[in-house]
């Protein structure tokens, strides 16, 4: 165990992987001797070289398209995408060419790459540079959505996600970059599609994943003072998220939040919210809240910022209407 | 170019027309779902391509390329089944002529977002380099495709990095009704690539042996290491838009009767005293007869097991049914 932050988490996961598999290879803008915008990639250039870790040019698409051919043919690419906010420029090669190509050629070819990406706000990034864009891609069959929210997760799931044959996008929360945490030495994985208890508690759980949560659990130990008992499952995977911890836990308790950064509208917290009525209606003692991001781009000005996005206290108030209910 | 390699070259372009000729008879039957797109008149370009590939290579086909899945060595029936639809063809039915993919012989695919394989094989061309093998991706694309990001991502990438990619561009001078020369800042393709600095040529695509003469050397300069390779196809396709002809008539003449690829290829062979009609007649009959079993394959396989429908969407986990 060794005390790290979540960037040299990643670092050590990419740095392992590497060593161990001469197929691992990254790609991105400024990842070489520059390490990457915020560092993850940091000396993996000088120790493996600038054919597997190659800097690119603004090209989002071929960086993309790049990965899942070589994937096609053997390789485990981990491409970079400096912000979350730019896959736009690169969507259609990871919806309809790395997601759909192990179906529409019937498992002939798969395409196991791993997109690393910078997401979420609350740093006046503005409204290009801040966006949670899970929302983007949970109608998309065949991808895996990551966002760990721990150290230990992100080196564990990170070596999970190049492992697996799946295409990945692998969400890491910029306000997570520096967050430090202890973290198992060497090599190990942290399984995909597993949600983890983060808190347990009896009254009300609170479904959340990366940043939120961390806000979820501040909120809990806050309500924890005022005798309410919060249970706080983080999700870890995305899609396909673990419909049966979420279940098990609000069967327990009976009431359900919802936590996500993105805008409410369409997103994972809509998908998460809609399956515990469907699935779990019996055992509800009130109505599934959301707390989610407001239905607006992501401003520049901080204040602006943090009316849009939702945060601890949002969610503690969200609890308390729920006991009232 | 000797005499057996250009009778094979026909051969092969016979193998394009009978196919496509074909596979539009029973789509007018209503037996073939979907959209079509044929190869018709740019049989010369696919049998060039053809005849320099090796299994070992991958190729990126366009959506006209029926025919070459066929030369690259998938058996004729199994192509023919999948553009059906069907269980026996090479993804099951689900890929259809969109995207109807063999490994086994080097054929990634097609992808129906047009021009998105220009991205897709620079990967293939990387890994190949990195594995230190000497085979190379070939991606064929539509004239159309020049306008799309991805194109120009791709020959900037392939140049820097001089990886061992072939670029065939098809230019049968329309996307769809818009003229080439419309809707990009050249109708000379290749001086994209000039740009770029890439090595390019542009090449009659309807006369044969120059177009597999020029093939051949392009992927003889990439097995070398020297980098991509463009070439230019200049030919027509037979088939307008969906709803019928737009073109001129006197352009339609011009390709379908003065400059057809078979019409040249016959010329070129009677010519060189290569083969004589009756040899030629006897290709084209025994092409055709082939032809006619994969149809028949294809029109008698049975439907997909319906389980397929969710399978393989991931690698190893099941998606939920109904
Ligand atoms: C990205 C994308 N845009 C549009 C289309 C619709 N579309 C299909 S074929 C085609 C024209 C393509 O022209 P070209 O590349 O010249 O090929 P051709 O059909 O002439 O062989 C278009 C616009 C598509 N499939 N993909
Ligand atoms: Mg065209």
């Amino acid at each position: 165990m060794k005390r790290m932050s979540f960037v040299q988490a990643l670092n050590d996961a990419l740095d392992i992987m590497m060593a161990e598999d001469e197929r691992v290879f990254l790609l991105g803008e400024d990842i070489g001797h520059m390490g990457g915008d915020f560092g993850v990639t940091r000396g993996l250039f000088t120790k493996y070289g600038g054919e597997r870790v190659r800097d690119t040019p603004l090209s989002e698409a071929a960086i993309i398209g790049t990965a899942v051919g070589a994937a096609m043919v053997g390789m485990r690419p981990v491409p970079e995408i400096m912000f979350a906010d730019f896959l736009g420029t690169c969507y259609d090669q990871i919806v309809n060419n790395a997601a759909k190509m192990h179906y529409m050629f019937d498992g002939q070819f798969k395409a196991p790459i791993v997109i690393r990406t910078a997401a979420g706000g609350g740093f006046g990034g503005g409204p290009h540079h801040s966006q949670s864009v899970e929302g983007w891609f949970m109608n998309v069959p065949g991808l895996v959505i990551v966002g760990p929210s721990t150290p230990q997760d992100a080196k564990g799931m990170l070596i999970a996600c190049i492992e697996n044959d799946n295409p990945v996008l692998f969400l890491e929360h910029k306000a997570l970059y520096r967050v430090r945490g202890d973290v198992d030495e060497g090599k190990f994985s942290v399984p995909l599609r597993k949600a983890h208890i983060a808190r347990e508690g009896t009254d009300v759980t609170i479904v959340a994943s990366m940043k939120m949560t961390h806000e979820a659990l501040a909120a809990a130990e806050e309500l924890a003072a005022e005798n309410i008992s919060v249970e706080v499952v983080d999700l870890r995977t995305l899609r396909p998220w673990d419909t049966q911890t979420v279940l098990e836990s609000v069967a327990k308790t009976g009431r359900a939040i919802v936590a996500n950064e993105a805008p409410k509208m369409g997103g994972l917290g809509s998908d998460v919210s809609a399956t515990i009525a469907e699935e779990c209606f019996s055992h509800l003692k009130a109505p599934v809240k959301r707390v989610c991001g407001l239905d607006t781009p992501i401003p520049f000005s901080v204040p602006l910022e943090k009316v849009i996005l939702p945060n601890k206290d949002d969610i503690k108030k969200a609890v308390q209407d729920t006991l009232a209910h | 170019m000797d005499g057996n390699t250009v009778l094979e070259l026909y051969r092969k372009m016979w193998v394009v027309r009978a196919f496509e000729q074909g596979l539009e008879r029973e789509f007018k039957k209503g037996n073939v779902p979907g959209m079509l797109h044929t190869g018709l008149g740019q049989e010369a370009v696919q049998a060039a391509i053809a005849n320099s590939l090796r299994k070992t290579d991958a190729f990126f086909p366009d959506h006209r390329a029926h025919g070459l899945l066929v030369l690259a060595g998938t058996p004729g029936e199994k192509i023919m089944a999948e553009l059906f639809g069907k269980a026996t063809g090479v993804c099951s039915g689900k890929g259809g002529s969109l995207h109807s993919a063999d490994p086994s012989v080097g054929n990634f695919g097609d992808n129906a977002v047009e021009g998105s394989m220009m991205a897709t094989a620079l990967g293939v061309g990387l890994a190949y380099k990195m594995q230190k093998r000497d085979d190379l991706a070939a991606v064929i694309v539509g004239d159309g495709t020049a306008g799309r990001g991805e194109w120009h991502e791709s020959l900037n990438l392939a140049a820097t990095w001089k990886l061992p990619v072939l670029y065939c561009c098809v230019n049968n001078g329309y996307a769809i009704s818009t003229a080439v020369g419309d809707s990009h800042a050249t109708a000379e393709l290749y001086e994209f690539a000039c740009a770029y600095k890439m090595q390019s040529v542009q090449v009659d695509g309807n006369d044969v042996v120059e177009a597999a003469r020029v093939t051949a050397e392009a992927v003889d300069w990439i097995r070398q290491g020297k980098g991509p390779f463009f070439i230019e196809y200049k030919t027509w396709r037979w088939q307008g838009i969906f709803s019928g002809e737009f073109r001129p008539a006197e352009e339609i003449r011009y390709w379908k009767e003065e400059h057809e690829p078979m019409k040249l290829a016959r010329d070129y062979m009677v010519k060189n005293h290569i083969a004589d009609d009756a040899v030629l007649e006897q290709i084209k009959a025994e092409v055709e007869a082939q032809v006619e079993t994969w149809i028949t394959f294809a029109l008698e396989s049975p439907p997909p097991d319906l389980s397929k429908a969710t399978a393989n969407v991931y690698v190893g986990w099941e998606v939920e049914t109904r």
